[in-house]
């Protein structure tokens, strides 16, 4: 369905407690920059990237929020038309972790998705580069909440270091893939895709309604 | 209410809100429904305009969403025309307003919204149009009624009575008036209302009927005048069809004025105001100053602590000396409370690990490339630490909220002492206090009244934001929570906020100072056709770009624009905190100066939701829909 002239657009929205790092890794995925000092996130931001994924390219509109539980109000509107959900933790914080689920559900709640198992949710574990003695979350438990949650893709990561930083953005894309060639076959009307080049001809298409028909 | 079984349905609309009922309906308020326009078929052809709920009730949920009331619409259930739905017997939970009863209605919300008012200053009802508008129902009532908009409010439509005599002969057509001499006047007023329609439009049809009314002689216009004064009607009337939208026409503010920034205020100056006893003698020219420059740097660690409300501006050296002891004895105590928790204690309390934490996450990622805050263990990230811990033992309901630590930043960084920057940092919170609302209704209102006053000044930017999904104006989210702290440098950042902090020279400035810079970047925004994300982007990278001092200077001609201009209305006096023109008179509260309390004037938030005695306009209720309906 998709040919390769086109530039898919694609919403992602980087969750998690205040503090695990989803700025950080943002900016490193972004621009191959790691700030240990940079500012925490007032409002909304939001920067495009384009990966490249088996010949085609994606445009990646990340959108990163604050995560205090006071500004909910002000970033659950930003949920809708999401393609993508990362879900974000700090393995040296085990609470940011347990948040997960907290974060799944408020993610669910306001983003207007049409089947709840069928949403490509990813789960980070950030700043893996910590030493083993800081470490609060393993691997293991990280897999454990997956399975039991019939998510299958997750992944440790390290802004700092920049391990897999983006390999877990790859791996997010290619599940959303995966999902959409299954919607595909059920309902070939759907189309969850936006022309980056019809952009200035359509004011809604370039406002991130990456799902809106 | 009488019955209805003999009438004729000529409208009808589905998805209708009812916002506001009389005491009657009042069970009904927030229920959606359908509106009809109907006519009897007696011989008295009333005519009449009635809502019916629909059988399924609003969620109650909606109130929750806040500002993501989007899933929660209901689907359309299309009524056929011409035919009641089959409970339409249930006569009692209708609402019915006769024509004659209604004197105005005002439309709000972009179309969104109307209310009508029986003259009285009683609002008799007011709904919400969930899918579509209040387009085709306002040019039906435009039809059945002689209306013309107010000139002070244009979304404010005047009906005029159809039993007084000079609206039988103004519904004649006005060609076929008989005037012979003067009819130039009658011309020129028509003229002048072509070009200015909504200036002119009340103070026109005063003017003829006026007119009409005293001149019962036959007279002739002659051809040429007859022609002109129809042709000028017509027009007239195509200007009130293209009004319709909320910006098309209005009327101009006056010509912007240039305020030149003045140097700083000197140590000269400020011991100049001070008497013997190290009193300030006159406060308001030393604010009035501080307004036009500033405050000079050697001289800011002293006034900042007047600013802020730490010191009383009345208090004498003797009296501040006294202060400063107690503070502090204060402040240790408040900081003792959280210094002495046990590991138990702390373990058992879970809002205070919570807090803690937040702050020294935020601690760490607070102006730490400035020298001050840089480094490793350095002494003054746990001075800001502690200030921020204390603070939390101090107002514990308000607890940390992101965005404090930059509040705090600059002043500890300026005053370089614990206790001072303390007292210093509640002034500044007491100040904006609403922009830490657990619900962040005061961030809301914000953005709320930006919008108002956008409009207001430049209704062509405020129709693009609103056609663009961007009427919400949430892109100016961060420049409010902490008055631009992360879009200047240090110096213009103090610079800034000192000049605020004057409550000059009305409340809210930091509102009008948003608007001169979207004014600026306006040709940028429309010119490439920015959307929500885009102009999101642009806003955010504004961060570093701003000139401060050309900000200010700009905000405060636009503040004069408004303020001298004539169609001003009481929503914009109630932000910025001018005396409203009703209030004065049957109030009575409203008459001191808006400058005359530093405490309340420029707390950064809006006092207008809380004065009860005045009616606001809806636009303001009716917020939270439009942000959803523009959002995203
Ligand atoms: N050790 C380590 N620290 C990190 C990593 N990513 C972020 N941080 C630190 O964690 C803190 C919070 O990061 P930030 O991106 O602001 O978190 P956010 O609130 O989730 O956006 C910052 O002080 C970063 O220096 C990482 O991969 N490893
Ligand atoms: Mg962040």
């Amino acid at each position: 369905m998709r040919s390769n002239s086109k530039n898919t657009l694609l919403k992602v929205v980087i969750l998690g407690d205040g503090g695990v790092g989803k700025s950080c890794l943002m900016n490193r995925f972004v621009s191959n920059q790691f700030d240990e000092h940079s500012f925490h996130t007032i409002g909304v931001e939001f920067l495009n990237k384009d990966i490249e994924l088996d010949g085609e390219t994606y445009t990646l509109q990340i959108w990163d929020t604050a995560g205090q539980e006071r500004f909910k109000t002000l970033r659950t509107p930003f949920y809708r038309g999401s393609d993508i959900c990362m879900l974000t933790y700090a393995v040296d914080d085990k609470s940011s972790f347990k948040n997960i689920e907290m974060w799944r559900n408020e993610f669910l709640n306001y983003a207007d998705v049409k089947e709840n198992g069928q949403f490509p949710f990813i789960v980070v574990g950030n700043k893996s580069d910590v030493p083993v003695e800081e470490r609060e979350v393993s691997q293991l438990e990280l897999e454990t909440w997956c399975n039991e949650n019939s998510i299958t893709s997750c992944i440790e990561t390290s802004a700092k270091s920049a391990s897999n930083v983006q390999e877990a953005f790859k791996m997010a894309v290619q599940y959303w893939l995966r999902l959409e060639s299954r919607a595909d076959k059920i309902d070939p009307g759907v189309n969850d895709t936006v022309d980056l080049k019809k952009k200035h001809s359509d004011n809604r298409s370039s406002c991130c309604t990456g799902s809106s028909e | 209410m009488e019955d209805c079984e003999d009438c004729e349905e000529i409208f009808s609309q589905d998805g209708v809100l009812l916002k506001q009922a009389p005491a009657t309906h009042i069970t009904f308020v927030n229920t959606i429904g359908t509106l009809y326009i109907s006519e009897s078929l007696n011989s008295n052809k009333k005519r009449f305009i009635e809502w019916k709920p629909n059988d399924i009730t609003v969620d109650s949920d909606i109130q929750d969403q806040e500002w993501a009331v989007v899933n929660t619409i209901q689907k359309r259930t299309r009524t056929l025309s011409g035919n009641y739905p089959p409970d339409y017997q249930n006569r009692i939970k209708c609402i019915k307003l006769n024509f004659e009863d209604i004197k105005s209605f005002r439309i709000a919300n972009k179309s969104r919204q109307i209310s009508f008012y029986d003259g009285k200053a009683d609002c008799l009802c007011i709904f919400g149009f969930q899918h579509g508008s209040s387009d085709v129902l306002l040019s039906i009532l435009k039809r059945m009624l002689r209306v013309s908009v107010s000139k002070r409010d244009k979304h404010l439509y005047i009906v005029y009575d159809a039993n007084f005599p000079e609206f039988q002969q103004l519904d004649r057509s006005f060609a076929e008036l008989n005037i012979q001499h003067d009819s130039r006047t009658l011309w020129s007023v028509f003229k002048n209302l072509k070009d200015h329609p909504y200036e002119t439009t009340f103070e026109a049809f005063s003017k003829v009927t006026d007119y009409v009314y005293r001149s019962p002689e036959q007279r002739d216009l002659d051809d040429v005048d007859r022609e002109n004064l129809n042709r000028s009607i017509s027009e007239y009337e195509n200007t009130t069809t293209h009004s319709q939208g909320d910006y098309e026409v209005v009327a101009k503010v006056p010509e912007r004025k240039d305020f030149p920034r003045l140097r700083p205020l000197s140590l000269e100056q400020w011991k100049g105001h001070m008497n013997s006893e190290g009193k300030i003698e006159d406060v308001e020219s030393v604010r009035n100053l501080i307004f036009r420059g500033g405050v000079t740097p050697c001289l800011r660690s002293e006034v900042w602590k007047f600013l802020l409300d730490y010191y009383p501006w009345s208090s004498t050296e003797l009296e501040r000396q006294k202060l400063l002891a107690s503070k502090s004895d204060e402040y240790y105590n408040m900081k003792l409370q959280w210094k002495r928790m046990t590991k138990t204690q702390e373990d058992n309390f879970t809002d205070y690990r919570e807090r803690k934490s937040l702050i020294e996450k935020d601690v760490n990622r607070t102006d730490r490339t400035l020298d001050f805050y840089a480094g490793d263990n350095n002494a003054n990230l746990q001075t800001l630490n502690d200030i921020l811990m204390t603070y939390i033992m101090y107002n514990f309901d308000l607890g940390y909220v992101q965005g404090m630590s930059d509040l705090l930043s600059p002043i500890l960084m300026l005053l370089e002492s614990e206790v001072d920057s303390f007292w210093c940092f509640v002034g500044f919170m007491n100040k904006v206090i609403r922009n830490f609302d657990i619900d962040q209704a005061g961030m809301k209102d914000q953005l709320s009244n930006l919008h108002t006053l956008l409009a207001f000044v430049n209704p062509q930017l405020a129709n693009y934001l609103d056609t663009h999904d961007s009427g919400n104006m949430f892109f100016c989210f961060r420049w409010l929570l902490v008055w631009f702290k992360r879009e200047l440098s240090l110096e213009d950042v103090m610079r800034f906020w000192e000049v605020l902090w004057t409550g000059y020279p009305c409340e809210n400035f930091h509102l009008l100072v948003c608007v001169a810079i979207l004014e600026t970047e306006k040709p940028n925004i429309i010119q490439n056709n920015y959307g929500f994300t885009e102009i999101l982007k642009h806003v955010n990278d504004l961060n570093g770009k701003l000139d401060m001092a050309v900000m200010l200077n700009k905000a405060e001609g636009i503040f004069y624009q408004i303020k001298e201009s004539d169609h001003l209305t009481d929503n914009i006096r109630l932000i910025l905190g001018l005396p409203l023109l009703q209030s004065q008179t049957s109030y009575g509260s409203h008459e001191q100066s808006p400058f005359e309390d530093s405490a309340e004037l420029s707390n950064g938030t809006q006092p207008c939701c809380s004065v009860d005695n005045v009616r606001i306009s809806p636009d303001e209720v009716a917020y939270e829909r439009s942000i959803n309906s523009s959002f995203l």
